[in-house]
């Protein structure tokens, strides 16, 4: 049992914005109140409910590899020294599993989501989600370019496609579905990739990136899963993409979708030269639409490293920058590239990158349908969020940044004529609140009876992201975890997993695809249930 | 600078028109490679199986591989780096001098149809092995044919990949990297992970003697490392765990035996691509799994140092 006793609490659920109040804990939930046991005093302290990450890359294969190539940062990386509490590891842009669990944890965020899990290679996911200690976490299965989907979307057998997808997600236990630059990673198998939304994909006739996008948008609306299509739409990173986000948001239909690192969609120009933003047009669609949610993917200045399952755009970025590129094509169902990556100040794309992430999370104006990421490695790492919420709070901090950047990307950004600055309420909704509602997590993102007991107190600051850096306390499940910015004890996280209905009948039709396609045998290709512990399933009804 | 284009072996099976051995015999080394991934799997876009790859190898000496391919190069020993460059550039156009070829034992012309087939290619991949990794030139080599094939993707779609061996040595390599960020060579001495091959990696360590106790599983140094090595395994306590009495086991101070995994302990292994496979059992063992020994070491240490 605990109770925060007399700190300002921020819970903009249920309309609490610096109310001093108790928060009382018993066995891990909210409770209305506990006589006996300790006292936190959090009197001239902010307490939170503690941060959501809807989109991160923190465990399986993908960033694994990134480890690999990247040597030269774990050198010069923070040094994590093993103590009683935590085991050794290192931190830099793609942490070790368990420096990774302390470092969010230390940092007030108590869930994350990986974003991209091939349900071939999702044991090893699993088991670096399980080695990612007390943070709770889930994870979203890459189905765009699942070439037995594919081919079904091609043979217009929607049904059966849904129970494919279905099954999919159940093998790989994971929490949502993800699409990454749909039609265009398969395509990369043979070293291509699709142009436009309606054109098709190589290799077939009918199917279309606009079909996949809709055909999955409504799988995972019929599915009723918790969280919409998690969308990472095509053309990334391309000057002039925004006209492709935009159709993309058109031929939703209304249907719900949740759009991945927007900032990474939103640009202007017809090439390098020309690159410009266009998150305003972006933002104003957003605006209008309330069936979308959309991460930022904030783009911080810095050294970092680039990981996506967007094959044919890392091989671009190789070819652009001439740094060490890793490519790892996952068989009939995705792609993954590794390109480290500097964004540098003073060059006119990275600068305008930069205004991109804080125009979309400043001119969205519902904070509910806009969250706080940086695409963790890809704009920035995850540890610097508090960077972030800095820029969006302070407007005066940001026309002092905005000094130096070449006088060039100001003409091409409308980062300047932007004054609104976030209340911390709504830094609260963007990173914790906004994420959990949209994730269908009703016990998170809140501090009312009953929410999981994932709390943060922070020393009240006047600079946020001095204080955003280092809480006083992070609880846990109840569980004191981190004090003074220190892990104290480890507890482990629970992942979340979910259980759509389908038709067993559909294993008589996968089987002898799956035995003709693939190089393991179908019994070994789910991840046995076992294997994922501590484990919360969710079965979704029919 | 190149990288690392890779695959999982499906996409080999399913798409691959041409398949580049070098320095490997995996006839003999990875005897189900032909017959599950390279060669004779009919796949979804190589529907006539054999017929419709063609296999090239390259290696210094005939071997059982060599049965098996379309096309064999017989390169020197000691001279991969200089057919590699050779390639890089003539794939590039570049022009190269056929008489500083002579030193491989290929000629121009033997290189420029090489050259052709992977521009050519719909698909290519080199797998490679010891043959090229641990000769003259060692991770030259391997950076050189890395480098080739990330190349080739101007012209098409190209992957390489190592012949990795020997049991689990993959996941011993992905869960290392996971937990500590680095592959292999690390040294927790600081109490964290850094990482110096050279310095930390295992031969290195034993021959100038920095370590004064080892413990081995399911691996055997003394059959395969060099004798200095072996000498200081003998000096020092070093304990082995495997599932029979191997040479390492013979000179060790403690030998325990376990149940052999993926016959009579579960667990997971990496295939040399990174997928993971689970293991069942099939027979019983009356020996203890390797895990259930180290973690009853790990206990046993644990209860005296509190104790």
């Amino acid at each position: 049992m605990l109770r925060i006793k007399g700190g300002k609490v921020y819970d903009p659920v249920h309309g609490q914005a610096g109310v001093v109040r108790d928060v009382c804990i018993a066995d891990g939930r909210i409770v209305e109140n506990v006589s006996g046991g300790r006292v936190i005093d959090a009197r001239g302290m902010v307490v939170l409910p503690g941060g959501v990450d809807i989109h991160t890359h923190i465990a399986g294969a993908a960033i694994n590899f990134a480890r690999e190539m990247i040597p030269e940062d774990h050198r010069r990386a923070v040094a994590l020294v093993r103590t009683p509490a935590r085991r050794a590891g290192i931190g830099g842009v793609a942490p070790s599993t368990f420096a990774t669990g302390y470092m969010y944890a230390s940092m007030g965020w108590t869930t994350i989501f990986e974003a991209a899990v091939p349900v071939l290679t999702a044991k090893h996911t699993h088991e670096e989600l399980h080695d990612t200690p007390i943070v709770d976490k889930g994870c979203y299965l890459l189905i765009g370019n699942n070439e037995i989907v594919l081919d079904l979307l091609e043979a217009e057998d929607y049904e059966r496609a849904r129970h494919v997808v279905a099954w999919l997600l159940w093998a790989a236990k994971a929490y949502g579905l993800k699409a990454v630059n749909p039609g265009g990673v398969a395509a990369w198998k043979w070293g291509q990739n699709v142009r436009g939304l309606f054109e098709p994909v190589p290799g077939y006739q009918r199917v279309t990136p606009a079909r996949i996008i809709t055909a999955l948008a409504q799988i995972a609306e019929d599915l009723r899963l918790p969280h919409p299509l998690h969308l990472h739409c095509n053309q990334l990173g391309l000057p002039g993409n925004f006209a492709t986000t935009l159709e993309t948001m058109k031929i939703l239909e209304g249907r719900r979708a949740h759009l991945a690192h927007l900032q990474f969609h939103a640009y202007g120009g017809d090439d390098w030269t020309t690159f410009r933003s266009e998150a305003p047009r972006i933002a104003e669609y957003l605006n209008d639409h309330p069936n979308l949610t959309a991460d930022a993917g904030a783009v911080l200045f810095g050294d970092t490293v680039t990981v996506t399952a967007d094959g044919p755009w890392q091989y671009l970025l190789y070819r652009l920058t001439g740094h060490k590129w890793g490519n790892m094509d996952i068989e009939n169902e995705t792609g993954c590239g590794i390109v480290p990556y500097a964004y540098r100040q003073r060059n006119l794309v990275n600068a305008v990158q930069w205004a991109v992430g804080l125009e979309l999370l400043l001119l969205v104006r519902d904070p509910w349908r806009i969250f706080l990421t940086t695409d963790h490695p890809n704009g920035g790492a995850f540890w610097r969020y508090p960077e972030v919420i800095r820029l969006l709070m302070d407007a005066d901090y940001r026309r002092e940044r905005l000094k130096a950047l070449p006088p060039k990307a100001l003409s091409r950004i409308s980062l300047p004529d932007i004054d609104r600055e976030y209340s911390l309420s709504e830094i609260v909704i963007i990173t914790s609140a906004g994420p959990a509602r949209a994730l269908g997590l009703s016990h998170k993102g809140h501090l009312g009876v009953g929410a999981d007991a994932d709390i943060v107190i922070y020393d009240e600051d006047p600079d946020p992201g001095r204080m955003f850096a280092r809480p006083r306390y992070v609880i846990k499940g109840g569980e004191v975890v981190v004090e003074d910015g220190e892990v104290r004890q480890t507890v482990l996280g629970r992942e979340f997993v979910v259980r759509p209905n389908y038709d067993e009948a559909i294993e008589a039709f996968l089987q002898p695809l799956f035995e003709h396609y693939y190089t393991v045998s179908f019994a070994n290709y789910p991840v046995e249930l076992e294997r994922v512990h501590p484990v919360e399933v969710r079965s979704l009804g029919e | 600078m190149g990288g690392k284009p890779a695959c999982t072996l499906g996409e080999v099976k399913n798409r691959a028109d041409l398949i580049i051995y070098w320095g490997g015999n995996p006839a003999e080394c990875h005897p189900r490679h032909f017959t599950r991934y390279t060669l004779t799997p009919k796949g979804k876009f190589t529907p006539n199986g054999r017929k419709d790859r063609t296999m090239v190898l390259v290696d210094i000496r005939e071997t059982p591989s060599t049965r098996a391919a379309d096309v064999f190069l017989q390169v020197r020993p000691g001279r991969d780096f200089e057919v590699l460059t050779a390639l890089r550039a003539l794939i590039k156009g570049q022009p190269v001098d056929p008489d500083r070829l002579a030193s491989t034992g290929l000629t121009l012309d033997q290189l420029r149809d090489l050259a052709e087939r992977m521009k050519r290619a719909r698909f290519g991949v080199i797998f490679f092995g010891m043959g090229l990794t641990m000769t003259r030139g060692k991770y030259m080599n391997s950076s050189a044919v890395l480098t080739l094939a990330a190349e080739l993707n101007a012209f098409t779609k190209f992957i390489a990949m190592p012949m990795r061996g020997h049991g689990n040595v993959t996941g011993a390599d992905t869960v290392l990297r996971w937990t500590t960020g680095y592959p292999f060579g690390v040294c927790f001495n600081r109490g964290y992970p850094r990482y110096n091959p050279g310095e930390f990696s295992t031969i290195d360590l034993l021959v100038r003697g920095d370590v004064d106790a080892v413990l081995v599983v399911g691996a055997d140094p003394a059959a395969t490392m060099p004798q200095p090595a072996i000498e200081h395994l003998k000096r020092v306590p070093t304990i082995v765990l495997d599932p029979k009495v191997s040479t390492t086991m013979r000179i060790a101070r403690v030998g325990i035996l376990t149940a052999a995994t993926g016959i009579s302990a579960g667990g997971t292994v990496y295939r040399m691509d990174e997928v993971p496979i689970p293991l069942r059992p099939a027979l019983r063992s009356p020996y203890p799994t390797d895990e259930e020994v180290l973690r009853r070491i790990r206990q046993t240490l644990a209860a005296r140092s509190s104790g």
